[in-house]
């Protein structure tokens, strides 16, 4: 196995690790209040997070 | 890794998101993969093709991405016009993103890779990006801790061309300040230029047709940089570091309850995360080449990659978040914003040639 390749297994398993955790600590999804499949035309407002976002 | 257990992975991660999260989220995983797959696949760098235009006087990399603008801008103004229920990249022009710009363009070229950049290369097993990426996260959770204070130095309300001018009146202002972009890279380039390769275009009309796809299902513009920081501020208020409660950005509602929540439910982590899924997934076809770097050239990167990060935040996105998708949804920030990360690359291709990368 060369570096990159253990590189690339410590990069994965850490991110899988990470993503673990935090399913595993967060608050439970609340699966009955599940966002539409298409939001244009649901009528819902989004309210994601996003980069451009000052607040 | 091979295809088909990386396949069998992440059908695997699509059917969990269905059952555990939501189906919303499942289907965004596919898009993110297939970013993934046409940035890794076209080799479609925003960094590059500036350098390229810089160092080279080659102009395909900027034609493609202006094919992308026009083209992400004819699907997603009228759509925006037509659904209430989307949203546009809106950042403050500000003096946060006057300096966050220009400190981003910089320090891309020393990093070789944008947000989406990072990560697809990262993706693809390129040492340095995989390395960056986490540093990225902590940048950009670090700018948005001080992004208050940023703030305090001068801001106007974000600006939407729409509100101003209309959808239509927005459209033909973005399509010929697009077409100005040419006419300037024209005359710095020169005659007899080939302008079109293949790569790029192909590139720029999956870019953009999975961008409207991202706009039109989660409701907002395709965005890279916003994930990255909640996966870091989630690490750090796990760790008793921050208190998100005092803080101007992370003490908001929204972000608040996205604290709370599983990084799975935000939609920009769930596109970074098919994106590094596509991007391996063209990585067991097509190795990515990178030389061996010095100790010296992995420090600097490394540290461009986390001042990239930051500066991410200050300038209300990358050349995904605000770029893109601010100048293809009508925000004046879009375009505030790539004469400065321009005027720092011209500064960063430089660094990048003193340090051999």
């Amino acid at each position: 196995m060369t570096t990159t390749h253990q590189l690339q297994a410590v990069f994965w398993l850490s991110l899988a690790a990470f993503l673990a955790w935090d399913f595993k600590t967060s608050a439970p999804v609340d699966l009955r209040n599940e966002p539409p499949l298409i939001a244009a035309g649901s009528g819902q407002a989004t309210s994601g997070g996003h980069c451009s976002m000052a607040k | 890794m091979k295809r088909l257990p990386l396949a069998a992975i992440l059908a695997a991660f699509f059917i969990f998101l269905i059952l555990e999260v939501s189906v919303r989220q499942s289907v965004l995983l596919l898009v993110g993969v297939g970013m993934g797959a046409a940035l890794a696949g076209a080799r479609f760098g925003f960094t590059t093709g500036w350098r390229q235009l810089i160092e080279q006087r080659n102009p395909q990399g900027v034609a493609g991405q202006v094919l992308l603008l026009a083209l992400a801008s004819l699907a997603a103004l009228p759509l925006l016009g037509q659904f209430s229920e989307l949203h546009a990249a809106l950042g403050p022009p500000s003096v946060s993103l006057l300096v966050g710009a220009f400190v981003f363009g910089l320090t891309m070229q020393i990093a070789d890779g944008c947000g989406s950049g990072t990560l697809y290369k990262a993706g693809l097993g390129v040492p340095l990006n995989m390395g960056i990426l986490p540093l990225f996260a902590l940048g950009s959770f670090w700018g948005s801790v001080h992004l208050d204070s940023w703030l305090a130095l001068g801001q106007m309300a974000p600006i939407s061309l729409t509100d101003q001018l209309g959808t239509s009146g927005t459209l033909g202002l973005t399509l010929a300040l697009l077409a100005a972009v040419l006419v300037a890279t024209r005359l710095w380039v020169g005659a007899g230029q080939t302008w079109f390769d293949k790569r790029w275009m192909v590139g720029a009309v999956a870019l953009a047709v999975l961008a409207t796809i991202n706009l039109l299902l989660a409701g907002q513009p395709w965005g890279v940089v916003y994930g990255f920081g909640l996966w870091a501020a989630k690490g750090a208020v796990a760790l008793g570091l921050f208190d998100p409660a005092g803080n101007g950005f992370w003490g908001q509602a929204g972000n608040a309850q996205r604290l709370t929540q599983t990084v799975l439910m935000d939609v920009t982590t769930i596109t970074n995360i098919g994106i590094l899924g596509g991007a391996l997934w063209v990585s067991a076809k097509a190795h990515a080449d990178s030389k061996p770097l010095t100790t010296q050239q992995w420090v600097i990167g490394l540290v461009a990659g986390f001042v990239m990060g930051y500066s991410s935040r200050l300038a209300f996105g990358c050349n995904i978040g605000a770029m893109l998708s601010g100048i293809s949804t009508g925000s004046l920030h879009g375009w505030i914003w790539v004469p400065m990360a321009f005027a720092g690359t011209l500064i960063g291709v430089r660094v990048r040639r003193h340090y051999q990368f």
